[in-house]
């Protein structure tokens, strides 16, 4: 029988259950076919073109994870997860000690649970989504934040630039990243990192020092800053067994902190050393938390998830720099939109002598250093 | 024969295979450089603009190297602007006893003092304006003109962007900060200090 059955169903109570050949085990051999029972065969597609008929809409939430094909393994793994947060709603919901407040909350878990990927998302599901987080927070802290998923704009191809003659090694650039991005302030978990190098030593990252604390500039000593260079073939992306990291029209390479499972291939597949990993959770103090936020950017990360800079997607989609470019009080960063023929990114292009890190591998980072 | 068939066939599908196979990116581009000048060559615009960030900071318009962009204006950051509210004699007069003594507080450490004194930029008999080395009137909304005279490599790049800092925005209109607004430009050298940030954890798990 053909594998043309796409959906995952129990079969419990079924009168089919022994006629249909579809055991759901996933493999596409072996005993779990009998190719010999084509009588039945032609009843149990009729009767899953009737299923299919109502099945024609948008998959969203619950149907994106259980109606795939999967093993009987990963179906039971989803299930057990899944269930521990369901028993919690349903024990709320169904409590009639409960209030309102609590079984909203346990309404939004449920539907966070199974919601889909967000790169698979129409605007609609993308609103939902960061609709529930809001109230989410809402019910959690009292506070209101102020979360946005703004698509990639046309036209927009964002790149950098770093001078590495202006750098003075101040670490301005640091502080605004963890302030504005929402980073872990116990584990000083850092997007950015400025290395110290010796003149006349090449770059060289291993004898530099990226956490140095002295008078800068040191006598002798130039400034390099590295972070995520949001390659144009970026391999930590190609390497993500769930698809949780993905590149956006306008070049940024972002994460779904909600779909990603630590796994941290993309950390091991990053010739730049470009992304953090949440070894514990991230802690920000209320008074301190950035309101202003993305769904991909600086929206508040858990523990055991990637992230790594976004070019502060939460602000350049609005039109504004990143807060390393505003932050830094040597106009040593430049940031701009590649396709403007106009802009000051494509002038420093065309007019400095520009290099990228590892240029050979062919990762295509939109993130050039230059010297005066 | 039949092997040789086999064979040809066998060459053919892999041929196909490649075909399809190398053609993972429907671009005809070579390197993001060569993309970037593609995909430019249509540009539209975008819809947002600089001019919501910018918000009050007052601004005029200049065109240098043929490039024209925004600057922030400086006479009405000046706060004793006009200087002629104090001088209001030619400077030679003014420099007596008999007067208060003002700019105590100024101290020129700017190239040394063979190439330059205060009347290499100011006008002793005008002083609500600066002067160009051969003694024409620049006016202080315009005083990158008086640095370009001896920064040139740093007015060209200003100019395109690569030196100074672009405010709030990559959008268009473009608005830069001009040398004054980073410099002071009787002290401009930018000085050491102390990192803003030590990372003490960091420290700790490299022991």
């Amino acid at each position: 029988m053909e594998n043309n059955k796409k959906w995952f169903s129990l079969n419990l109570n079924n009168k089919n259950r022994s006629t249909d050949q579809s055991c759901q085990c996933g493999s596409g051999h072996g005993g779990c076919h009998d190719k010999k029972n084509t009588a039945q065969k032609d009843d149990t597609i009729a009767a899953q073109q009737d299923i299919g008929k109502s099945n024609d809409i948008r998959k969203d939430g619950f149907d994106q994870v259980f109606d795939v094909k999967m093993s009987r393994r990963s179906a039971f793994k989803k299930l057990t997860a899944s269930l521990l947060i369901g028993a919690g709603a349903v024990n709320t919901s169904c409590n009639v000690l409960a209030d309102d407040d609590s079984k909203e909350k346990s309404q939004i878990d449920w539907e966070e649970q199974f919601k889909g990927n967000y790169k698979l998302m129409d605007d609609d599901e993308k609103k939902a989504t960061v609709d529930r987080l809001v109230r989410s927070y809402q019910l959690r802290t009292g506070k209101t934040i102020n979360m946005t998923s703004e698509n990639a704009a046309d036209d927009v191809l964002f790149g950098y630039a770093f001078n590495i003659s202006k750098c003075q090694g101040y670490m301005d650039c640091v502080n605004a990243c963890v302030e504005e991005n929402n980073q872990d302030r116990t584990s000083q978990m850092q997007y950015i990192r400025i290395h110290e190098m010796e003149d006349g030593k090449g770059f060289n990252f291993n004898e530099s020092d990226d956490n140095y604390y002295h008078e800068v500039p040191a006598k002798g000593h130039f400034y390099m800053g590295t972070q995520c260079f949001h390659c144009d073939n970026p391999p930590c992306v190609d390497v993500c067994p769930v698809q949780a990291t993905w590149r956006e029209d306008d070049g940024l390479v972002v994460i779904d902190y909600d779909w990603c499972v630590g796994c941290r291939y993309c950390m091991a597949a990053c010739p730049y050393d470009g992304r953090r990993f949440n070894w514990s959770k991230p802690e920000v103090p209320e008074n301190e938390i950035n309101k202003n936020q993305h769904y991909l950017g600086n929206r508040l990360r858990k523990k055991g998830v990637m992230e790594k800079c976004t070019f502060c997607v939460q602000r350049s989609r609005k039109g504004k720099n990143p807060a390393c470019v505003e932050a830094c009080p040597t106009g040593a960063r430049i940031f701009g939109n590649l396709l403007d023929p106009n802009s000051t990114i494509r002038w420093v292009l065309e007019n400095k002598k520009v290099f990228r890190l590892k240029e050979d591998l062919g990762t295509e980072p939109k993130f050039w250093y230059f010297m005066d | 024969m039949n092997k040789q068939m086999n064979l040809n066939i066998g060459i053919l599908v892999i041929l196909i295979f490649c075909g399809f196979s190398c053609k993972h990116h429907e671009e005809d581009y070579h390197s993001i450089i060569d993309k970037i000048e593609n995909d430019s060559k249509n540009y539209h615009g975008v819809s947002v603009s600089s001019e919501t960030f910018i918000g009050d900071l007052k601004t005029l318009e200049v065109t240098e190297n043929g490039i024209t962009f925004l600057i922030p204006d400086r006479k009405s950051e000046i706060i004793s602007y006009a200087c002629t509210e104090c001088h209001t004699s030619p400077l030679k007069n003014m420099n007596d006893k008999n007067f208060k003594k003002a700019h105590w507080d100024i101290e020129i450490n700017h190239a040394n003092t063979t190439v330059m004194n205060c009347v290499t930029c100011h006008n002793g008999d005008n002083m609500d304006v600066l002067q160009s080395l051969t003694g024409v009137q620049i006016d202080f909304n315009a005083s990158h003109q008086l640095c370009s005279q001896c920064h040139q490599k740093q007015y060209n790049d200003w100019t395109g962007g690569a030196h100074g800092k672009i405010i709030e925005s990559w959008a268009t209109p473009r608005a830069s900060m001009t040398c004054v607004n980073c410099h002071n430009p009787h002290d401009p050298s930018f000085k050491s200090k102390w990192p803003a940030r030590y990372n003490t954890q960091k420290i700790d798990e490299r022991k």
